[in-house]
């Protein structure tokens, strides 16, 4: 079964290979004459001013905690569709009802106002 | 010795829950605990799926199906919680949330 | 020859990312080798026939959760620990005897022979088909409650974490 993979390691095994050789390559073959202008992180803009690392804005948050919980509902979908023709009318009800207490949560956050971009 | 059999799997579980766990009690920063939590979370997964693989039966690779969901919403819930506190504290470091302590 | 490769191979590359993780002074390095960890962890899924459950673990914990993770360290914009952050020598050598006598203690236990010693690869266990089946016909009620339990975080993230403008 396993053999069924070996295909991608062999792509992940390339994709490593060459990723570091470019890299390294043009660090190699590449005149590099540095100057301090060169390194400056704006070369004809102002002199940056402070950390890069500022705060983000908190409504990134939110859509990355909406995204994960229907993300799962996702994932839980998933199994099902390929099963589907086998599975009949039984488990369409149950996927049914699962969808709705997840849309009364989704109803939920939109009155909150949960997806809004203020 | 060098094969993977079920004994192996195991102790590499043990060894990821306890690295987890050594996190959990040296470290002070609230998400990377968070994130050791997880990772034990993990550990026990492992070991779950070593079980279903090796007994030929289903259930345990149902129970990490499970264990992922739950683990989802308490990443989500325990972060929400994260921010609520650094909005009045100003920082996470659990050693400084300490409003309640005698 | 390949799965034991793969064993070892992925093996020592979750342990490594582990101990990144808690060994990191900045959060978002720790971060970024729990990911590598996660991802041996999908391939040891692999080793173990386990496709589905390796391919969830990538969806889910590698791609999400560590996204909002990462989101949530950048908003919070932590640096790395400050000196007084780090546990002490005496607590963190503690953490190290009872991490270390853990591991012993189930080493020890495992040694055991353990009945089935080979893997069962008839029954195609992880396939995508099989999960489907058994979530469907065996375990409809956990899948229901799933359902809820998604539901009430929604509910308590958007309680507690949004900002509501004071009137």
């Amino acid at each position: 079964m396993l053999g069924a993979y070996f295909p991608v390691l062999i792509l992940l095994f390339l994709a490593l290979v060459i990723a570091v050789a470019f890299v390294q390559l043009a660090k190699w073959l590449g005149p590099s004459r540095p100057t301090r202008i060169k390194y400056s992180a704006y070369e004809s803009g102002m002199d940056p001013v402070g950390s890069a690392r500022d705060r983000f804005s908190v409504k990134f948050y939110m859509v990355a905690m909406l995204f994960i919980l229907f993300d799962i509902e996702v994932v839980f979908m998933y199994p099902w569709a390929v099963q589907y023709k086998q599975l009949g009318v039984y488990a369409f009800a149950e996927m049914v009802t699962f969808i709705i207490i997840l849309f009364i949560g989704y109803i939920y956050v939109f009155k909150k106002g949960g997806f809004e971009w203020e | 010795m060098f094969e993977p059999s079920l004994n192996l799997y195991l102790v590499v579980s043990a060894i990821l829950f306890s690295i987890g766990m050594i996190g959990v009690l040296t470290r002070k920063n609230a998400i990377i605990l968070f994130m050791c939590v997880e990772m034990m979370l993990n550990a026990v997964n492992l070991s779950l799926v070593a079980f279903s693989s090796y007994m030929g039966h289903s259930t345990g690779q149902m129970m990490v199906f499970f264990v992922m969901c739950v683990a989802a919403a308490e990443a989500v819930v325990g972060l929400a919680m994260l921010i609520a506190i650094f909005r009045n504290q100003q920082n996470v470091d659990l050693t400084k949330i300490n409003l309640f302590k005698w | 020859m390949l799965s034991t490769f793969l064993f070892w191979f992925l093996s020592v590359i979750a342990i490594a990312a582990a101990i990144g993780t808690i060994t990191a002074r900045n959060p978002v390095f720790s971060a970024l080798s729990l990911v590598l960890n996660f991802f041996a962890l999908a391939g040891l899924y692999l080793t173990l026939q386990a496709e589905f459950i390796a391919v969830i673990q990538v969806i889910v914990y590698a791609g999400a959760i560590m996204v909002l993770f990462l989101f949530v360290i950048m908003l919070l914009n932590l640096g790395s620990d400050s000196k007084d952050a780090i546990a002490s020598k005496l607590q963190m050598g503690l953490a190290i005897i009872a991490g270390g006598g853990f591991v012993l203690m189930m080493t020890r236990i495992f040694m055991i022979q353990l009945e089935p010693n080979k893997k069962q690869s008839v029954l195609m266990n992880g396939k995508v088909e099989k999960i489907g089946e058994w979530l469907l016909k065996d375990y409809v009620f956990p899948f229901e409650i799933i359902s809820v339990i998604l539901l009430a975080s929604l509910v308590g993230a958007i309680l507690i974490a949004k900002k509501y403008k004071a009137h």
